[in-house]
């Protein structure tokens, strides 16, 4: 059933529920290959607005996706049976910030640096690091336990996340988990929320640990001319005690991409690893520093440096940062494609994981690179391809396959932080196999109507080259 | 779409992270993810690939964009989104969606050779050394253009200046590209320079980009030959898109206002991140309230700084935050003077050494 637009405008006002076919576009795709259409957008300000939205859906089993930034790379936000997206950008307010208890409220649209940016006067920050934090809302980081290059030292959103109050799919209204650092017994259903990818309720408030923002940094970078090497060295760094804040991998494909775009002069090596120790006293940061440098040597690593010195770590971090866009200038006629975007695996396991992915790119035409929070068993990739062409397409679906096939045999799981939505869904199930009648009856349990961004995770159509059509035009074979 | 063609594999760059949302000024004013340039992107491939069709709305859409590059400045794949949309609005305009306003300033630039089709303006003609572009939104303030004349010759410049017509950058970034191919012709008849110096950022910009003529704005060339003054001001520096993200000049503005005795206090967004006036792009003449409520929250910005004096180097900026500093005069109480910095310039020569 079409939703009935002057129904949600009555709601929301009429300036914030749209069905023109411009805005429906639009939110048809995020930041993943796929794309759907919604028969309408609607921004609700309140909960209670959430709550009648709700109502009105359930009744007349219409499908609703909460959506933050749409920033995930799986196609979280992608409405694959249509129906109503629920842009959740206009909660945004900061309720409460109470830094004798570390905690904050917060309403899910605000964005994680903007909560950052309030935080920093009262001498604390929000823990999880996202590189997408200057986008991506607290809604879709809980929506799919968002986590970062710190995540090695301080969890994903999972772990600084206390309570929330969330909308069912029935448009009722409940609270979840406490205020409190610690609580015991009960199923903890705020947890269950956290990584639900928008399909059990839609989180209308959330309170936050904080913690206090450190007042030393240092990091350094190390040179590998194998693979293996570095890969021994991090799990060396994580088994040795030592708590870095950072330990970044960077493999060849990465290297010569951002020396091709940036004319960095990075060592054509086979990895640079690049780490970060903070804390509040100086002491300990360079004790933890000088470790993992005598770490990193033990295991053959060169030309390292290390600076405490804000310019020079920046320079250090350079490479890193820019990696994104030197992938995707790669070559001409390819694009850097989210597939096969995260995965995590036992840190002992990265190097094989590293060079297995290459083997596995080169077995299937597509270039691909790996990089990531290695210090938490965390790769990424991206699949650079000439996305027009149809076979590339087929190219990279096996690619995606074996990868996964790889991760899970190694005793990986499919996602370590961008999440499953659609385009992991398939390595996910497999891999999920015998605890999906599990979710599906927590699923049922929650949304009986299964209108909340139905069809992702466990309920995902098995293949996702023809899940939804694809936002590229795909031309010739 | 026969402009958006040309650009499949540059839309195809764009990972649709929406990076570009942090500070855009259409998306923080109105929200919809169709006001960002990550929204315009995507409706731009969705007019190539045929997956919606031209309409009025879409156009609104994509002609409310102040073109400040702050997408450009953020974006992870360095995609070119400012082409992208220009391209977009080409399009849209063949196939019938320009807006009526735009159509005027167009028609004036075809028959005065000026954007406000005024017939007045006289280009102040001399014989020299160093051509000079004076760009139309100066020509048509000539006591501000005689000033800042004055002030280079006083540094020593002999200038050269011919009976000038329009850049044409509005031609190109309203999408009237056929109009700006007739007038590309007519316009290098009357500017034949590989070299100058131009007093207006975008023009600056455009004679780099549109012509490939080295063109120096003011801004890169005055810093050695100005004496120190001690005007002993403390401003704000409103730093023009065109002249920070657009030509990296950032520096020069500063060190110059330092030079003659003007300490800057910075905004919150500054240099290559600087807010946006909310004057560019067209949507100064098809929306203006749009324009207004941008230039607006540049203003409030520029309060949050404890000075009462914004300085800026392009006519644009100048005219519409002034517009806004007199608003919010009128509604709060709340004084903020906007000024050229040639009018800075101008206190400081006369004032002399130190
Ligand atoms: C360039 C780039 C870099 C990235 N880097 C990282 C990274 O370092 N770490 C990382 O973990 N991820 C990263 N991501 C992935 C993505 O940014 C994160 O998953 C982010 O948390 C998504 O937030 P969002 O606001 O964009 O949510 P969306 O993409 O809009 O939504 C994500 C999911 O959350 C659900 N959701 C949103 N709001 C609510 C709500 N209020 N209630 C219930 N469900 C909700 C949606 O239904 C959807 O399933 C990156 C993405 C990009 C494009």
């Amino acid at each position: 059933m079409k939703p009935d637009i002057e129904g949600l405008k009555a709601i929301v006002g009429k300036n914030n529920a749209s069905d023109e076919i411009a805005d429906l576009y639009v939110y048809s795709s995020d930041a993943s290959v796929h794309q759907a259409m919604p028969s309408a957008v609607v921004r609700p300000k309140t909960h209670e607005e959430v709550q009648e939205i709700m109502r009105y859906a359930d009744k007349n089993k219409i499908p609703v996706v909460p959506r933050g930034a749409g920033s995930g790379m799986s196609g979280h936000a992608v409405p694959i049976d249509g129906g109503i997206v629920l842009d959740m950008k206009r909660m945004n307010r900061i309720l409460d910030i109470r830094p004798e208890d570390v905690i904050c409220k917060v309403e899910p649209g605000i964005v994680n640096d903007e909560l950052n940016r309030v935080l920093r006067p009262f001498g604390f920050f929000f823990p999880p690091t996202p590189s997408s934090g200057n986008i991506c809302t607290i809604g879709g980081m809980i929506g799919t336990n968002a986590s970062g290059n710190r995540a090695v030292k301080y969890g994903a959103t999972r772990d600084s996340l206390l309570g929330m109050k969330v909308v069912l799919a029935n448009g009722e209204l409940v609270t979840l988990g406490t205020n409190t650092r610690v609580e015991a017994s009960g199923y903890q259903l705020a947890r269950l929320m956290v990584g639900s990818e928008g399909t059990l309720g839609v989180v209308v408030e959330a309170t936050l640990l904080i913690s206090p923002l450190p007042k030393y940094r240092a990091m350094g970078m190390v040179n590998f001319s194998r693979l293996e090497e570095a890969g021994r060295a991090i799990s060396n760094i994580i088994s040795a005690g030592v708590v870095p804040s950072m330990v970044e991998l960077m493999d060849n494909v990465a290297i010569t991409a951002v020396n091709k775009a940036l004319d960095l002069g990075l060592p054509d090596v086979a990895a640079i690893v690049i780490f970060e120790c903070n804390g509040m006293v100086k002491g300990t940061v360079d004790h933890d520093m000088e470790s993992i440098k005598k770490i990193c040597e033990g295991h053959n690593g060169t030309g390292i440096k290390v600076s405490d010195d804000p310019g020079e770590m920046a320079r250090i971090y350079a490479g890193r940062k820019k990696l994104f866009p030197s992938l995707s200038k790669y070559r001409e006629g390819l694009a850097c494609v989210s597939l096969a975007d995260d995965m995590a695996v036992p840190i002992s396991k990265i190097a094989d994981c590293v060079h297995e992915i290459h083997e596995i790119a080169k077995r299937n035409n597509v270039i691909m690179s790996a990089y990531g929070h290695c210090g938490a068993g965390l790769i990424h990739t991206k699949i650079l391809m000439d996305p027009t062409k149809k076979s590339q397409w087929e190219d990279a679906k096996r690619a995606v396959k074996q990868v996964y096939e790889y991760v899970h045999r190694i005793g990986g799981t499919t996602s370590g932080e961008h999440g499953i939505a659609l385009s992991k869904a398939p390595s996910w199930k497999e891999e999920k196999r015998d605890s999906l009648e599990m979710m599906r009856a927590i699923k049922r349990a929650l949304d009986p109507n299964n209108i909340l961004n139905p069809h992702k995770l466990m309920d995902a159509p098995d293949d996702w080259t023809t899940a939804t059509a694809l936002r590229y035009q795909v031309k010739g074979a | 779409m026969g402009y958006l063609n040309k650009l499949e594999q540059e839309m195809n760059t764009c990972i649709r992270c929406a990076y570009c949302f942090e500070e855009c000024p259409v998306f923080n004013e109105q929200g919809w993810d169709s006001d960002g340039a990550r929204g315009k992107v995507i409706l731009s491939y969705g007019l190539l690939s045929g997956e919606i069709e031209p309409s009025r709305y879409i156009a609104d859409k994509l002609f409310q964009c102040t073109c400040c590059r702050d997408c450009v400045e953020r974006c992870p794949s360095n995609v070119r989104v400012v082409d992208i949309i220009s391209s977009a609005r080409a399009d849209l305009v063949d196939a019938g969606f320009a807006s009526e306003t735009h159509k005027y300033v167009i028609e004036n630039i075809k028959n005065t050779g000026n954007i406000y089709g005024d017939t007045e303006v006289t280009s102040p003609v001399r014989e020299g050394e160093t051509p000079l572009f004076i760009g139309c939104q100066y020509l048509s303030r000539p006591n501000k253009t005689k000033r800042y004349i004055k002030i280079l010759e006083k540094l020593g410049f002999d200038l050269h200046i011919q009976k000038e017509i329009c850049c044409g950058f509005p031609m190109e970034i309203l999408g009237f590209r056929k109009d700006f191919e007739a007038h590309k012709e007519k316009f290098l008849k009357s500017f034949p320079y590989k070299e100058a110096i131009a007093f207006c950022p975008t023009c600056t910009v455009f004679l780099k980009e549109g012509y490939g003529i080295d063109v120096k704005h003011i801004m890169q060339v005055i810093l050695e030959k100005l004496p120190e003054a001690d005007l002993g001001l403390k401003v704000t520096y409103h730093d023009p898109c065109d002249l920070s993200r657009g030509l990296g000049i950032i520096d020069e503005p500063r060190k110059i206002l330092e030079k003659l005795g003007v300490e800057v206090v910075e905004m919150k967004r500054n240099k290559a991140q600087s807010g946006c006036c909310g004057g560019g792009g067209g949507i100064l003449m098809s929306d203006s309230s749009l324009s207004d409520r941008i230039a607006l929250n540049r203003i409030k910005e520029a309060m949050d700084t404890g000075v009462d004096t914004l300085v800026t180097s392009c006519p644009t900026c100048e005219q519409v935050l002034k517009k806004a500093a007199k608003e919010i005069g009128e509604r709060e109480g709340k004084n903020m003077v906007v000024r050229n910095i040639e009018d800075i310039l101008w206190k400081g020569l006369k004032k002399g050494g130190k």
